[in-house]
């Protein structure tokens, strides 16, 4: 934001990295209002400072998650968070791109195979209010018009779980916290065939319960939660198979 | 015979869709973006997917341009729309609006004070009158993505992080290519095509200007603000003529009010101005009073790519055109689209591929009306083969 | 043109233990990871131990009196905190699996933690005193 107020002067310290060549880090010191957001003070090194830095952004506003990176070591949404939450007058905000992703170039990462499993998963963007709310047994809020009202899901497919996940650090083939979550959103009572998908060692079984995707989600998608409630389901459907 | 090669420059709603268009129509595409999909104006569009109520008083083109184009497919909340009478003003414009709205086909619904506030609990307790309108939200990004990875699908080829340097003139003075820096590894190339199609939105000029040519293209910026909680299934719209802070949409979680209007030189650069913000707060708590309770989430801005010289603001049609630069300025191999908004996106790109036809001599249907698109996470899924 | 720059494999897991900007469930994560290695070395250990068994029970003697220094008495004791933390994070684990408590896990750990650090103070006390 653009006011009058006071201003400060910040480093940022910005990982880079072209083509084949090693990584290095670049530092811009700017000056910054306390009041914006790390996005904009990473396009502002690109509008006026560097040309050449890269970095994937489009909403602004926390409904696209194109614009997850690490700040300061920690997985944000960048256009979300605001300067004065992460550093203070004079300090440094390092900025790396996302964990446990092959990086294209600077803060891009390749989030292609994570896409595939979310589609592998059927996560839909759009669903029933009443499914959105964790945990929830409210009823189909009707739209009056005989339509049930649909929204766009929580989960944006920003990648800061997987990049904040131990155990992805460790597996590349661990689903990760978003796509089990997808999977739970999804039911494995609505589609009985994502159960092969997830009850398998890198599926649902691999998490070590370190619930830092919960943590970093900015969309309040609780992936620990959706991947508990999936292990229960799992476990309930194989107990009820013993009885059979 | 090898195909036509046509270059889009620019990844954004115009090009995504003018790439989808003309890969159906049988063209060798390539689209290039200095940024990734949608990293100017349209990813950071407002998301309401128009009735064209919004403007069936003022801009009768562009209101008949919303409705007929308002089924996108996909990534949409289609909760429909209402328009809110709070004050005498509103209604007083409430006549104008259902005559317009008559003669531009939308279809409305007239609802009581009480009908109104049992659809929409947190609306305005003093709603005079509203009205229900066709209207939706759309995810700026993931609407991008399944016009781009349809394209893909049928043999577009993206190049992403790739800025434009400069066009590639032949001795007559005519466009045959383009020059290009790959941001991801420092490269720079060249790359030639019978058409260069200029879809830049705001920042057509920029192209224009390295042939030497001007458009009448007028940058508009306007200021939107979320808030951290959904508090309307509508989009809620003021019932008045279009002004700042006159629509409230719901998204995910959010709602997000918007918009104003105002003109900038440098326009990689827009700060967000706090006045802005604070008159989205005060404007929006005017159609949901419950907004004072909720907190701010994100404030950005969008340049829009308003068209003509001609006026300002809110007075310029929200229609789009297309120049071909070899009838407006004797430059062939070079045609520019903008103006327009996100909920004419297919139609825009349905006018540039007709133009781009018929400079080259092809006689190729639009079924862009028909073809379903595939899912957005196609785009990332299908190999960038050049 | 993009190349997988996560280098997977032992750097990595040292990822496992680095707290840095992570939250409570990291920490509960980590000292589990911890005390699984410690107790799997002193399952080694005492594996070893018992093997001096083998050699007679003179060298066993010697052997056990060696160990009763304090050094080795702290090692015990360690030996027993981690086993209770690791345990009792097992239910705390077991239970989240279940579907049970899931929203609650931060108190959870905070409880296991401090009847882990009870009990250890405990045991010390006896450990040492008798």
């Amino acid at each position: 934001m653009s006011t009058t107020k006071t201003k400060w002067t910040v480093n940022l310290k910005v990982y880079r990295k072209k083509g084949q060549k090693a990584p290095y880090y670049d530092q811009f010191t700017m000056e910054v209002d306390p009041d914006e957001y790390v996005l904009d003070a990473i396009e502002r090194i690109w509008a006026f400072h560097d040309r050449s830095l890269t970095f994937r952004h489009a909403c602004h506003h926390s409904t696209c998650g194109a614009c997850g990176m690490l700040v300061n070591g920690v997985e944000k949404l960048t256009c979300i968070t605001y300067i004065r939450d992460v550093v203070e007058d004079g300090g440094t905000i390092v900025i790396d791109p996302l964990r446990n992703f092959p990086i294209i170039s600077d803060l891009v990462v390749d989030m292609s195979l994570f896409f595939d499993r979310m589609e592998m998963v059927g996560q839909r963007q759009v669903i029933p209010i009443a499914e959105e709310i964790v945990g929830s047994s409210q009823k189909a809020q009707s739209a009056g018009n005989g339509k049930e009202y649909l929204r766009l899901s929580d989960c944006i497919e920003c990648g800061m779980c997987i990049s904040a996940c131990p155990i992805a650090a460790t597996n590349p083939d661990y689903l990760g916290p978003a796509v089990l979550a997808g999977a739970q959103q999804s039911g494995l009572d609505k589609k009985p065939e994502l159960l092969q998908i997830v009850d398998q060692e890198n599926g649902l079984w691999r998490c070590h319960s370190a619930y830092e995707c919960t943590a970093v989600c900015p969309s309040n998608v609780d992936p620990a939660w959706r991947i508990m409630d999936l292990r229960r389901q799992v476990t309930s459907q194989r107990f009820k198979r013993l009885f059979r | 015979m090898s195909k036509p090669k046509v270059i889009i420059i620019g990844a954004g709603f115009t090009g995504v869709a003018t790439a989808h268009d003309l890969a159906l129509r049988g063209f060798d595409v390539t689209v290039v973006d200095r940024g990734p999909i949608a990293n100017g104006t349209s990813g950071r569009t407002h998301g309401l997917l128009h009735s064209g109520g919004r403007y069936a008083v003022n801009d009768k083109e562009s209101a008949i341009e919303c409705i007929e184009e308002n089924t996108i497919p996909g990534v949409i909340e289609p909760n429909g729309g209402l328009f809110v009478a709070i004050n005498e003003s509103d209604m007083a414009y409430g006549e104008d609006f259902i005559e317009g709205c008559e003669a531009c086909h939308i279809p409305i619904e007239e609802l009581k004070p009480q009908q109104a506030l049992k659809l929409e609990p947190n609306l305005n307790p003093n709603v005079l009158v509203a009205f229900r309108v066709p209207d939706g939200t759309f995810d700026p990004l993931r609407l991008a993505m399944s016009f781009a990875a349809t394209a893909k699908s049928n043999g577009a080829k993206f190049k992403l992080f790739t800025e434009v340097t400069g066009l590639i003139l032949n001795g007559q003075g005519n466009v045959t290519g383009i020059k290009v820096w790959d941001r991801t590894n420092d490269e720079r190339y060249e790359l030639y095509g019978d058409v260069v199609v200029n879809a830049t939105g705001a920042w057509v000029g920029e192209i224009t200007a390295m042939a030497g040519v001007d458009v009448p293209i007028r940058p508009t910026p306007g200021v939107m603000v979320a808030f951290d909680q959904r508090l309307t299934n509508h989009a809620i719209n003021r019932l008045n003529k279009p002004g700042d802070g006159d629509i409230v949409l719901p998204q995910r979680q959010m709602v997000v009010v918007g918009t104003t209007s105002f003109e900038v030189q440098d326009l990689d650069y827009v700060p967000v101005i706090e006045d802005h913000v604070k008159l989205m707060l005060e404007r929006g708590a005017e159609l949901l009073p419950t907004i004072r309770n909720t907190n701010m989430r994100g404030a950005y801005m969008a340049t829009r790519p308003l068209l003509g010289s001609g006026g300002s603001g809110r007075s310029i049609s929200r229609t789009f055109k297309c120049f071909d630069h070899k009838e407006t300025h004797g430059i062939d191999g070079l045609v520019t689209i903008t103006g327009g908004k996100a909920t004419t996106l297919r139609a825009m790109a349905e006018k540039t591929a007709d133009v781009v036809c018929e400079k080259l001599n092809i006689s190729a249907a639009c079924t862009t009306k028909e073809v379903p698109l595939i899912s957005y996470r196609e785009f990332y899924r299908l190999p960038n083969d050049d | 043109m993009s190349e997988h720059a996560d280098k997977s494999g032992i750097s990595q897991a040292f990822r496992w233990f680095d707290p840095r900007g992570r939250d409570v469930g990291t920490i509960a994560f980590i000292l589990n990871r911890i005390t699984a290695l410690g107790l799997t070395f002193y399952l080694f250990l005492h594996l070893i131990v018992l093997g001096q068994l083998a050699k007679g029970a003179e060298a066993y003697d010697g052997f056990l009196a060696t160990i009763r220094s304090p050094i080795f008495v702290f090692g015990e004791l360690l030996v027993v905190a981690a086993g209770l933390y690791h345990g009792l994070n097992g239910i705390r684990v077991g239970l989240t699996s279940f579907g049970i408590a899931v929203p609650q896990q931060k108190k959870l750990f905070y409880w296991l933690l401090a009847i882990a650090v009870l009990g250890s103070l405990i045991f010390g006390i006896r450990m040492f005193t008798a």
